[in-house]
């Protein structure tokens, strides 16, 4: 086979297995609690400066992973706690909230940081010979582990006794509570997954783009088109959400630029908004 | 004078502005079973709501052996000792029967379940299907055998008879009798009156929010009953 | 007009009080303060959230700059060109804004999130088109607006547009659409009750502050004399919400004051203090949650000394647009389904075109769903809903209401922190002001012989000042059912009117509604649960039963028949 049409096909799994992981914190906040994080890009953002520290601090890459976990765990209780909470009844106030939240995480970040770029190491450098052609090992990498995510947090979430009683909580709150289940804090826990998913796709793409305070707001509306033409609530949605705006992006991208890929797929969500509001996966 | 199990005492509430109970008050004693009846729309699955704490109590309050819970949101009288079964959505439509279950036990086993299933055989033919796919009755019924299987001193049905077969009721009804013999507090919703006059020790009658007729089962007669449920 | 008097010598005399320099930053945040009272109404009054706002203010700027460019030789040609770029943005601005309404439900998340998009995709248009925007560098060299000399003119030049951004928001916010916006705010569902298109006035909102933002864009363009990516970006389009949430969203002057003194300041002090925008974030979320008024509410008694009293003489209101004769309900066959449930099965139900008619069951029998059906908010699967001899079945719900039919909800659903006045106001405009009327605000003053008889009888309806919110649930009920008689419907659906009443409240209703039967010469029908009531008010009864009709008689025949009476008492199989 032609290794041109091999490395675009990889790529090409490549952008929608990535996609899928990092839209998946916002599936999560989203689709199970009503709640759009305006500010999970830059939960993300988090993740990716904690690459960076670790790669400073001349630790192991994968010592990145536990420093994201606990940043974001801790923050993202933080703000559940704060912001979210006494929000659930007022979805617009929580959009405003978040958008605050967006805000102030950025500038912070800038005012730790600077407004420079940062570049983290590749922990994997590298090609390996895959499919008759030479292709990138970390990206192979990447592949595997979004993967190993999302199908992982999907047979958890539909085998496991905490993911009955969250699948419950969302169906039907009130009976959830009749039955003892403590929706307040099995609320934030689901908050905390949500941004420490964020956190390890930071982890995860930071040596492969420009870490800065800005990176964030590209991924948070990625993943919200990936929501909107997926549709919400449900593991299959998601996935053809990724694979819809993943696949057009990066098709677009390669044959034209990436501003005409960028616009393809909001033209491309605007339809989707107007046209089939709830997805192409829909919950009734 | 021991104290009651569940007390009610002046209860008035409502959704938002809207008040629906007025200043009701009642008991359920140990091994007793309160039947609350009346037309549709008088406030009785308000009532429920009221103690099971997921309306606030405008007036009065609810007291659980004497001692007033007003501070217990729902999940926090479930875990102090009430059940609770709701007249409407009885169930996890998205999760199998066996999940309905044991959601809350320690573990997935249902041997405690062995008892309820000689009597509801039809649940343990479901037990991997989605409880959605039930028709109403059986969802009821899986409703009443998770919330009798919790072994709780209080237990509150809101409707537990609507839509099931005759047969399936009088189940109920032995069930029921055998947690009364051990000792469970019951307040039943119900409008079923045959359902209600072979379980009822107390009878509370609302209308328009208010009791309208109250007193021991052996004392208030099927025809005083029946004037205040008609259309 | 005191407060505009006040405002209008403020500007004049700003550049002589402050100083050139002075005088020529505050012709540059004049600008970006048209743009934030864009935000206001958006956000302060039609209760939407626009975060991509640099788009409208960047492509102004960027089509009024290329054409100074162009037009160097000849710039009356550029100066004409600007009030059109201005109306291009809010052309824009209204086509996105119909474009992303259109959902059912909750749109606000969406439409926010989409102006985010557009905004950064603008930004990299801006960025890689070089040859015509200039690229990251900006497109330089715009000649600036001819006979200008020095910062004091360009400052009156900038002051003239806020000014009049202010003039057009001012009007706007006292005229019946600035009512329905802040009305839609609070209850979207309701006003597209009353008969409006609410989709339509959001996208109207949207399209206004379009403009208001090519206003500021245009005039930026030759005062700069450069426009960069920066103007149409991310960057520009946040400062632009901070700055409103800081001075006070819903008020007309809190966007401006707002722009101009944390504007300002964050440009003198951003350099100064390193923690200074990490402040301003946490002072931003703290506003928003905690204090929504903005600097603009701290200064609450002065807002009253400026606003001045008038006494208001009435406006007779004209006819209803739409045919006033009776008409009959009649509901064929009609089927309602919920995923796997079926709320409504082949329900038939035909309605006289006069007379009160009284609808009962049991829970979950369909009954507030027959009204859903009827008022256009639930999809009929089958069947068809006909209304005389126009078919109902399938419009939406303001187009249903526009033909004479008209609900009072279940949950009292006045517009809480509107007056008693507008809410009543909004009643009186349901089916009887044209589309172009919204914008008179004489509409406000408009009575009805039917309001005046209503004030007569219940003189709380005549207060001026007091928010609806203000009322207890018993004027509330009251309030919310004169709004539905004042649309003068042919038939008028009302859902549990008496539900949480006294005793006492309850038969004031009862009166109502005979009185209003007799006034209005429609058909009324009731949902109701309460016997005493059905059998005070009803002519014919209707009993729902799993989403049929199980029996349709007088009370005496209804309370007879044994089908009714087993499926309230229940019985053995």
């Amino acid at each position: 086979m032609d290794p041109l049409i091999v490395t675009q096909a990889i790529n090409l799994v490549y952008a929608v297995s990535t996609l899928a992981v990092l839209a998946l914190g916002l599936a999560v906040i989203f689709g199970l609690l009503g709640v759009l994080n305006i500010a999970h890009g830059e939960f993300i953002m988090i993740g990716a400066y904690c690459a960076y520290v670790t790669q400073s601090g001349h630790w192991p890459y994968l010592a990145a992973v536990p420093l994201t976990l606990i940043v974001c765990g801790i923050l993202g209780w933080a703000v559940e706690w704060i912001m979210i909470r006494p929000l659930y009844r007022r979805p617009f106030d929580t959009l405003v909230a978040t958008w605050g939240l967006s805000l102030l995480l950025r500038k912070i970040a800038e005012a730790i940081f600077g407004l420079g770029f940062y570049s983290v190491n590749i922990p994997l450098p590298g090609t390996v010979h895959f499919l008759d052609t030479e292709y990138p090992i970390y990206r192979l990498l990447l592949i595997a582990v979004s993967l190993l995510i999302v199908v992982g947090l999907v047979i958890w979430y539909g085998g496991s006794r905490t993911g009955s009683r969250i699948r419950a909580m969302v169906s039907n709150p009130d009976l959830a509570q009749a039955q003892g289940i403590s929706v307040r804090r099995l609320a934030a826990g689901t908050f905390i997954v949500g941004t420490c998913l964020a956190g390890l796709g930071g982890v995860m793409l930071a040596p492969l783009i420009p870490v800065q305070p800005f990176m964030g707001l590209d991924y948070v509306l990625r993943a919200f088109f990936v929501l909107i033409v997926g549709g919400l609530g449900s593991v299959s949605g998601l996935l053809s959400g990724a694979a819809v705006i993943g696949g057009v992006d990066s098709i677009i991208s390669a044959t034209s630029s990436a501003t005409d890929g960028y616009f393809a797929v909001l033209v491309l969500s605007i339809l989707f908004l107007w046209l089939r509001p709830r997805g192409i996966v829909a919950r009734s | 004078m021991i104290a009651a199990r569940l007390a009610f005492e002046a209860l008035t509430g409502g959704y938002g502005t809207t008040t629906i109970v007025r200043d009701l008050t009642g008991a359920a004693n140990s091994g007793e079973v309160l039947c609350v009846l009346g037309r549709n729309g008088v406030g009785k699955s308000t009532l429920m709501k009221l103690l099971f704490g997921y309306l606030p109590c405008r007036r009065g309050q609810v007291l659980f052996d004497g001692k007033p819970v007003s501070q217990l949101d729902p999940s926090a009288r479930r875990r102090s000792g009430m059940t609770y079964c709701p007249q409407e959505r009885p169930v996890f439509d998205d999760l199998s029967v066996r999940d309905n279950l044991t959601l809350m036990r320690a573990s997935r086993q249902l041997g405690a379940f062995r008892r309820y299933f000689d009597r509801f055989p039809i649940l343990e033919r479901r037990l991997t299907q989605h409880a959605g796919t039930l028709s109403g009755g059986e969802k009821k019924m899986l409703s009443f055998v998770r919330g009798l299987a919790e072994d709780q001193p209080i237990i509150l049905l809101d409707e537990p008879s609507e839509g099931v077969q005759w047969e399936n009721i009088l189940h109920m009804i032995a069930t029921i009798s055998e947690k009364k013999a051990a000792g469970a507090a019951f307040v039943v919703v119900e409008q079923n009156l045959s359902f209600a006059e072979r379980i009822a020790d107390r009878y509370l009658i609302m209308d328009q929010g208010r009791a309208v007729l109250e007193g021991s089962s052996s004392v208030i007669d099927r025809g005083q009953i029946l004037a205040h449920l008609h259309v | 007009m005191r407060a505009a008097s006040l405002i209008v010598i403020v500007a004049v005399a700003l550049p002589f009080l402050l100083g050139p320099f002075w005088a020529y930053q505050l012709g540059l945040y004049a600008l970006y303060a048209a743009a934030a009272v864009g935000v206001g109404l958006c956000w302060g009054h039609a209760g939407f959230l626009p975060l991509g706002q640099g788009l409208f203010f960047g492509l102004a700027a960027y089509l009024s700059g290329l054409t100074f460019i162009a037009f160097a030789d000849l710039p009356i040609i550029a100066v004409l060109a600007m009030p059109i770029f201005a109306v291009a943005s809010a052309l824009l601005a209204y086509a996105i804004g119909v474009l992303v309404f259109r959902r059912r439900g909750e749109s606000g998340p969406y439409f926010s999130m989409i102006t985010l998009a557009l905004s950064l995709l603008a930004f990299q248009i801006a960025t890689s088109w070089n040859s015509v925007t200039g690229g990251f560098n900006g497109l330089k060299g715009i000649p600036g607006l001819p006979g200008l000399n020095d910062f004091s003119d360009v400052y009156y030049v900038s002051a003239a547009m806020l000014l009049a951004v202010l003039a057009i928001a001012g009007w706007l916010y006292t005229a019946p659409v600035g009512v329905l916006w802040r009305a839609l705010a609070q209850n979207e569902r309701r006003v597209q009750l009353f008969g409006f298109d609410t989709n339509q006035l959001k996208a109207v909102a949207f399209g206004v502050s379009g403009l208001m933002a090519g206003i500021g864009g245009v005039v930026y363009a030759p005062q700069q004399g450069i426009v960069t990516p920066q103007a149409v970006g991310f960057g520009v389009s946040a400062d632009l919400v901070i700055w409103t949430a800081v001075g006070g969203r819903a008020n007309l002057l809190g966007p401006v004051i707002g722009t101009l003194l944390v504007g300002s300041l964050t440009a003198q002090l951003r350099d100064t203090l390193p923690f200074w925008e990490v402040l301003m974030a946490i002072f931003f979320i703290v506003i928003v949650l905690a204090f929504p008024r903005g600097i603009v509410g701290l200064a609450d008694p002065l807002a009253s000394f400026l606003k001045g009293r008038r006494k208001q003489a009435h406006v007779a209101a004209p006819k209803r647009l739409s045919s006033d004769q009776p008409a009959r309900l009649v509901l064929n066959g009609v089927g309602v389904r919920a995923g796997e449930f079926t709320i409504l099965d082949r329900l038939s139900l035909d309605f006289d075109p006069t007379g009160i008619f009284c609808v009962i069951g049991p829970n979950g029998a369909g009954k507030t769903s027959m009204f859903n059906a009827v008022s256009g908010e639930l999809a009929t699967v089958t069947g068809s809903i006909d209304l005389g001899d126009a078919s109902v079945s399938g419009l939406t719900p303001h187009r249903v209401t526009r033909l004479g039919v008209a609900r009072k909800l279940q949950i009292p659903s006045v517009f809480q922190h509107l007056s008693i006045a507008d809410n009543l106001a909004i009643a009186l405009w349901s089916g009887r002001a044209r589309k172009l009327q919204l914008l008179d605000p004489r509409l406000r003053r408009w009575t009805t012989p039917m309001l005046e008889d209503l004030q007569k009888r219940y003189p709380f309806l005549a207060s001026v000042e007091r928010k609806a919110g203000e009322l207890s649930h018993g004027e509330q009920q009251i309030l919310e059912l004169a709004m539905a008689l004042l649309t003068e419907p042919r038939v008028l659906l009302l859902d549990e009117p008496c539900a949480g009443l006294s005793p006492e409240e309850t038969t004031a209703v009862i009166g109502i509604v005979r009185w209003a039967a007799q006034r209005l010469g429609g058909a009324i029908i009731v949902i109701e649960h309460d016997m005493s009531l059905v059998k005070e008010l009803a002519e014919v009864v209707y009993v729902l039963h799993n989403g049929t009709l199980l029996a349709k008689g007088s009370v005496a025949a209804i309370q007879a028949d044994a089908a009714v009476r087993a499926v309230y008492v229940g019985g053995e199989k």
